[in-house]
């Protein structure tokens, strides 16, 4: 490559790293604004609808609600993934092809064509709208995501240390507790807290599944069609602050996985 | 190591650890006695709870789905006992208030799709290939930060930026290249700002990753056969990085057919999506849903077919480049 067309590309990368940081800068700024309508200029500057997001009720409700939600259906994509991983990983049988086809499906289907699905199906087992309507959309959308985690992680284990564990009299199950599972801890780390951020963040099939009780996407969402005003700005950020913290953390155990795995 | 030493399960000979008093145990040796039979058995309770979850609830909400496409009425009530019709689907190709948005939807999608690919590609290349390894993860964290971020709150920050009283506005009007505030907002423009800003990322990951993975060698090797900067781009760059292409032009298709909150929020009456008309019939009258479900199943296999198509093109083409 020439040397312009090198400076043309890192003006590009920078000018998109621009589209993306300034929006957000620019709302974590607007949070900081003492008066009750957004825009520019911002004249005087206040901390009080940060302190107000502390206090909210309905704020903290829905991130509470919006967190036991996460937890609990990651615990359930992660279960469910590692064994699909782990019943998908190292062999080769009739029908393989269809069941990784399948479990990949949830991650292709358009978001809202997937919210409806989920909201038909919730009818035709008798699941209400609510909590657990949400907790059981949300893991078996982020299931595909720990799968192709756990099995990248999984095709680098060495076949001698299930061989060994066996010689040593170990039997397939605490085979799998005793060297497996150990080995596939970071890379389980990284997908759940991935699977996290997915459930915290996600509205569609928050919003298609939900009852009385908003999730704090859907809150966000109810209180931009109602009106703007720096008390969204102010939630936003905290979002923000949190998901940044939990995607750097998710970030690092993977990295550290990948070292590892480098220096096996 | 002597062979008193190889015993089942770790720990002190005395008092074995946790795993060697379970293995010893009476209860899990019946239990494994008839769980691990045979390799044939083990490999059968292995795999029969995946089949079980894919089938029941990856396959089952839409298979149920096309099922109450078909019905003439659903929730089904006390006194009306729904029958199987086509009607639904009629009503798609009949009514041209539906076709339109239908047909809004699939090019604004492509239209997107081919943006997002010719202003990522660059992003990509600069990355892979002129980013030093070791800084390359924090260049590619200044990307990805904002994507951890869910949909909402970015379609807000978007919102903040575009608007009448938005910082876009200001710097226009101060750089006195508008008198009046542009309106930005419910517009196709910022749309399609807030749909790339929502996908970018999923072009980006399989792109730089094809890229990553091509050898320096190559570009050597071609530039010593004498190969200039545009043949070496041709020969090895493009081909090679068809499969990343392939897979991120499909990601971003699939996420933009089916994006609702942005449309709502970003959108104008003259930019309605086929989303927001299949979720129209579902939060109306409950009669509404096999309408919705209809549509729903259209788009489906709408958007299924022709990332299909694609990537089979794609397949294709970076086959007969290798050759």
């Amino acid at each position: 490559m020439t040397r312009n067309t090198r400076i043309l590309m890192q003006c590009i990368y920078w000018a998109f790293v621009l589209y993306l940081l300034i929006p957000l800068a620019l709302m974590m700024l607007m949070g900081f604004k003492d008066s009750k309508f957004i825009g520019f200029p911002i004249r005087d500057v206040t901390l009080d609808w940060y302190l107000a997001v502390f206090q909210d009720s309905q704020v903290l409700n829905a991130m509470g609600y919006s967190a036991i939600i996460g937890v609990l259906s990651t615990a359930i994509a992660l279960f469910m993934g590692t064994w699909i991983a782990v019943a998908l990983t190292g062999r080769s049988f009739w029908g393989r092809a269809i069941l990784l086809g399948l479990t990949l499906l949830p991650a292709v289907i358009p978001g809202v064509i997937s919210a409806i699905a989920f909201r038909i199906a919730a009818r035709l087992v008798g699941l209400e709208p609510g909590m657990w309507a949400i907790i059981w959309s949300h893991a078996i959308h982020n299931v595909p995501f720990v799968v192709l985690v756990v099995m990248a992680r999984l095709s680098t284990l060495p076949k001698s240390y299930g061989e060994a564990a066996q010689d040593l009299g170990a039997d397939p199950i605490i085979t799998f507790f005793r060297v497996t599972l150990p080995y596939l801890t970071p890379a389980m780390i990284g997908g759940g807290i991935f699977c996290l951020l997915l459930s915290f963040d996600d509205f569609v099939r928050s919003f298609f599944l939900g009852g009385y009780e908003p999730t704090l996407p859907v809150l966000i969402f109810a209180k931009l069609r109602s009106g703007m005003s720096p008390e969204i700005n102010a939630i936003s950020t905290v979002v923000l602050v949190l998901t940044a913290v939990l995607g750097l953390w998710a970030e690092r155990s993977m990295r550290g996985m990948k070292k590892r795995a480098a220096n096996d | 190591m002597t062979l008193s030493n190889t015993r089942p399960a770790s720990g002190p000979a005395d008092r074995p650890g946790f795993w060697g008093r379970l293995s010893g145990s009476g209860p899990y040796a019946a239990l494994t006695d008839v769980l691990l039979a045979s390799p044939r058995r083990q490999f059968a309770i292995l795999l029969i709870v995946p089949v079980i979850w894919v089938l029941l609830t990856h396959l089952g909400p839409i298979l149920q789905m096309i099922n109450v496409s078909l019905l003439t009425n659903y929730p089904p009530g006390p006194n009306n006992v729904p029958t199987y019709t086509l009607e639904h689907y009629g009503k798609f190709f009949t009514d041209s208030i539906f076709i339109q948005p239908f047909l809004r939807t699939l090019i604004f999608s492509s239209v997107l799709t081919l943006t997002t690919l010719i202003i990522i590609y660059p992003v990509a290349y600069f990355l892979a290939r002129h980013v030093r390894r070791d800084r390359q993860m924090m260049f590619l964290m200044l990307l990805l930060i904002p994507f951890w971020v869910g949909e909402i709150v970015r379609i807000f920050a978007m919102m903040i930026l575009l608007g009448n009283n938005g910082a876009l506005n200001l710097a226009l009007q101060w750089l006195g290249l508008t008198e009046r505030p542009i309106p930005f907002m419910y517009t196709g423009f910022s749309l399609s700002a807030g749909i790339i800003y929502l996908t970018a990322l999923y072009m980006l990951m399989p792109l730089y990753s094809a890229l990553e993975k091509i050898p320096p060698s190559l570009f050597e090797a071609a530039a010593d056969l004498g190969a200039g900067p545009w043949t070496r781009f041709r020969r090895i760059t493009l081909p090679l990085s068809l499969e990343g292409v392939s897979s991120g032009c499909t990601l971003v298709f699939l996420i933009s057919t089916g994006v609702y909150a942005t449309p709502v929020l970003l959108g104008g009456p003259s930019t309605t999506l086929f989303s927001e008309v299949i979720a129209g019939f579902f939060h109306v009258a409950g009669d509404q849903w096999p309408v919705g479900a209809a549509f729903a199943v259209i788009m489906l296999v709408t958007a299924l077919l022709l990332t299909g198509a694609f990537t089979k093109l794609m397949a294709h083409l970076a086959g007969r480049v290798k050759q």
